[in-house]
């Protein structure tokens, strides 16, 4: 008898759980635990492990992790791309994470962290996708979420509210990272109001490509436009399916009153770097040998501050980079914001400026967590406590960033501590 | 006359102190080889992680603009479409709200 997993914490339309886990491949080594943030893997050690939909948040991070693969994802999307690809009617966007480009190569031969930027851009032409970058929709984000900050900071501390908008609480969190954003829902749900309204780089560059996209860059209608966002993340497929992401429908039957009728998603789909590795695989296309080629539509063009995203500290070090450039008028020197760098579970750091708008001096405490399971739980509990001194911190669930979500390459040694002894044992 | 040393019932192991420290050393060496084994595997895993960082950081040296307000683009897209940040059309198309999880969902 089939038992009917009641999901009680999905919306309609939503993947109802991204991972699942084989049980002819599992172990129950429990490796997979350690890396969960949720405890949302059933199974004792020694059984067949199962996971939670209604606890997991689809990071990913097991999958990477198992010496085994037991996990695997249950939205594939590449056969539906590589069809929308052959169609003439259809003009297929790639919407390009910063953290695919440094790891797209590892699938194809190239060296760890070889920066592929520009034989990616040629693969994907060759392939048929238009390049949208999503270091462009990071710099948007940037605008977006550094003003939301400004405009935070100067309710909270010089009661400056603007009638149109509500100030959010302090501190802001970073929205960008959907499995960051389900935990919360899921766990903290009183701390919402902290979370950026902004949406992540992905879902603006959907909304985006659907009307200033289709209108202004590549003069097609907007209902023949399929985004594809290429990411390095599986919670990444979670999000593009939340129903209230479809805006750009909503924004074109408003603007023209005759429109389809039909809602239809900001993002049709949502590929991991390994999709697309398979994909350009199965169209013969080898991207160590694809030629560099330059995309100088507007759509791809991004700065150094939008293209960090990928890292752990990258997004809190281009907002430093903006917010400081807004508030005192001058570029922040050095441009580099090194305190929010590197490996380190939790970095903090301030940043002391003068606000020209209100001539006075601010300190500004940012953090930067990354590695959800092991580092979230102080700073949320300090925040509950209403003893965090922190104003703007950035959250990534994996360890590392983006560059080490749970949709990238998978290392030939095994990411798992039985990678390298795998050959030796009799069950493998 | 037995010149075997006297079997006490509470000392199971009958083993001289030469052969203790010999069996301690094995025992040492082998437990140090594989926790050893575990913790370069563990050490390596960051490598890869730290290369695409290094990847990333290169990108954004090589950038000719590295602040996002100066992305031309961007500023056309301003100018062009959105108004201004948190602008009614930014606020329609690129803000969002959440939802608590725990109360029933649609």
């Amino acid at each position: 008898m089939e038992q009917i997993q009641i999901r009680r914490t999905f919306q309609s339309g939503e993947v109802p759980g991204v991972i699942a886990i084989d049980a002819h491949r599992c172990k129950g080594c429990d490796t997979c635990k350690r890396y969960c943030a949720t405890k949302a893997i059933t199974g004792m050690f020694g059984s067949v492990h199962a996971i939670d939909t209604d606890k997991c948040i689809n990071c990913g991070q097991c999958l990477v992790n198992c010496p085994f693969g037991a996990p695997y994802e249950t939205v594939d999307a590449v056969e539906a791309v590589l069809s929308k690809l052959k169609d003439s009617n259809t003009t297929v966007v790639g919407i390009i994470a910063p953290a695919v480009r440094v790891a797209i190569g590892e699938e194809f031969g190239m060296p760890a962290g070889s920066l592929a930027t520009l034989r990616m851009y040629g693969a994907m032409h060759k392939a048929g996708f238009k390049i949208f970058d999503n270091n462009y929709a990071a710099d948007l984000t940037i605008m977006e979420e550094g003003t939301e900050f400004i405009t935070r900071v100067h309710a909270a501390v010089f009661g400056e509210e603007s009638p149109e908008r509500k100030a959010g609480p302090l501190p802001q969190f970073t929205s960008c990272c959907p499995a960051w954003v389900r935990y919360i829902e899921l766990n903290y749900p009183t701390l919402i109001p902290h979370l950026s309204s902004s949406k992540s780089p992905q879902q603006m560059a959907g909304t985006v490509a659907k009307t200033y996209g289709a209108a202004k860059v590549w003069n097609v209608k907007p209902e023949s436009v399929y985004t594809v966002g290429i990411m390095p993340c599986t919670a990444k497929k979670f999000e593009a399916s939340r129903p209230e992401f479809r805006s750009a429908s909503a924004y074109q039957s408003k603007e023209h009153a005759a429109g389809s009728g039909m809602a239809y998603p900001d993002v049709d789909a949502v590929l991991t770097t390994r999709d697309l590795a398979r994909l350009l695989k199965k169209m013969g296309i080898d991207l160590a040998k694809a030629p560099e080629t330059s995309d100088d539509g507007i759509l791809a063009q991004y700065t150094g501050a939008g293209t960090i995203f990928g890292n752990t500290g990258g997004v809190m070090e281009a907002a430093v980079r903006t917010v400081h450039a807004v508030l005192t008028g001058k570029e922040l020197e050095p441009l580099e914001f090194k305190p929010v760098r590197g490996l380190k579970g939790m970095k903090t750091a301030s940043v002391t400026l003068m606000d020209t708008r209100f001539n006075k001096e601010a300190t500004v405490n940012v953090a930067v967590v990354h590695g959800l399971r092991e580092n979230i739980a102080p700073v949320l509990d300090e925040i509950l406590a209403g003893r965090s001194p922190y104003h703007f911190i950035e959250v990534m669930n994996c360890p590392g960033g983006c560059i080490n979500g749970g949709g990238q390459p998978i290392p030939a040694g095994g990411t798992g501590w039985m990678g390298a002894m795998s050959p030796l044992l009799a069950w493998k | 006359m037995s010149t075997e040393p006297y079997q006490y019932i509470e000392d199971p192991l009958n083993v001289s102190r030469r052969e203790f420290l010999t069996i301690s050393g094995a025992l040492i060496a082998l437990t140090a080889l594989p926790a050893a084994v575990v913790r370069r595997m563990a050490v390596k895993r960051n490598d890869y992680i730290r290369a695409r960082a290094t990847g990333l950081y290169q990108d954004d040296t090589n950038a000719k603009i590295r602040v996002s307000h100066a992305n031309q683009g961007v500023m056309r897209l301003y100018q062009d479409f959105l108004g201004a940040p948190l602008g009614a059309v930014s606020e329609e198309l690129l803000h969002t709200r959440y939802i608590d999880r725990n109360r029933a969902l649609a």
